[in-house]
């Protein structure tokens, strides 16, 4: 036999004849037992608390207002979800060539840091081609979730054309808003 | 300017002109209609036909009968909206009156919160079976609206 096979034989049969399996298992076991709840344990953690609360406030607004009619952060597009048609041959407020406005529309209502007045915004989509791609934007501000069907934009708004293929969204002011 | 953008810039602001919206601020019920309901039956409250129904002029129908205002109150459009009962009663009141004042009968009362308050908890088990049996009731008596829209 190889020396270094009668080692491990050796040292194998050793530690076999002073431990047992089961009581292996229920040493594991202990451990296993002993992280998991260690966590439970009331720990002091402001500390923590504290940095985390100073990391967050160090981070950027979700929204920087924009003057830019391409960008996601343009103010009027508060409540859009779609590509923008300013992006895709159309502008902020007109459909692309060969695209029709949406017959029904999500409307929403904007926060314009200019004049610090609230806007009512309509988005409509474009139909009648395929998805332009460009400029995807999902800011949705004030949508509640599905079961309030009526405040909810995660919808196809061509639905109501002759011709559902949905394109892009463009964004028209309504009117102000007053509370 | 194409004549495709041409024409939908002119709809677009033909929809904020018809509903006087253009320019000016909105407050109350039209602007609760215009949050909440315009969306889909449009600035003139006519609807899409074969998918969304009007308002104009059929909402002071159905305010005839008994049945036809709890059916207005109970479609899900309705029921289901963000408005509290009294801006629900509130917006519809003001839907008859700019949508449909000349065919709202004298002895229609408009709508409370009370009213609203009680019927749209009241669930609809068929919004097509319920609309048919009104608009047979409101033909018998009058002017009805269509039982598909």
């Amino acid at each position: 036999m190889h020396p270094l096979d009668r080692l491990f034989e050796k040292s194998s049969r050793s530690l076999a004849q002073r431990t047992s399996r089961r009581s292996f298992v229920a040493v594991l076991g202990q451990v296993l037992t002993g992280t998991l709840l260690l966590p439970l344990l009331p720990i002091d953690r402001v500390n923590r608390a504290e940095a985390a609360a100073a990391a967050g406030a160090a981070l950027p607004p979700p929204h920087q207002p924009s003057d830019d009619p391409q960008s996601c952060d343009y103010w009027k597009y508060c409540a859009i979800d779609g590509f923008l048609c300013s992006c895709c041959g159309g502008s902020a407020h007109s459909c692309p060539p060969g695209s029709s406005a949406s017959v029904i529309a999500w409307i929403g209502t904007c926060h314009n840091p200019s004049d610090g007045r609230d806007y009512i915004v309509s988005y409509n989509d474009c139909c009648g081609k395929s998805s332009c791609g460009n400029c995807a934007c999902n800011r949705n501000e004030r949508e509640k979730p599905l079961y309030r069907l009526s405040r909810n934009n995660d919808f196809n708004w061509c639905a109501a054309n002759n011709d559902s293929n949905y394109h892009c969204t463009v964004s028209v002011i309504l009117g102000a808003a007053e509370q | 300017m194409p004549a495709a953008r041409r024409a939908l810039r002119q709809t677009l602001f033909g929809l904020a002109a018809a509903a006087g919206l253009s320019a000016i601020a909105l407050a109350g019920p039209a602007q609760d209609y215009v949050l909440n309901c315009m969306g889909c039956h449009g600035a003139s409250a006519e609807g899409v036909p074969g998918k969304v129904p009007a308002l104009a002029r059929t909402l002071v129908q159905f305010m005839r009968l008994p049945a036809g205002r709890s059916y207005v109150l109970r479609v899900p459009g309705a029921s289901n909206s963000m408005l509290s009962d009294a801006q629900l009663a509130e917006v519809l009141n003001w839907i008859a009156a700019h949508f449909g004042a000349a065919q709202l009968p004298a002895s229609a009362p408009l709508f409370t919160a009370q009213e609203v308050a009680v019927q749209r908890r009241t669930p609809m088990v068929s919004v097509q079976a319920t609309r048919s049996q009104v608009v047979k009731d409101l033909a018998a008596g009058g002017s009805a609206p269509d039982e598909h829209y």
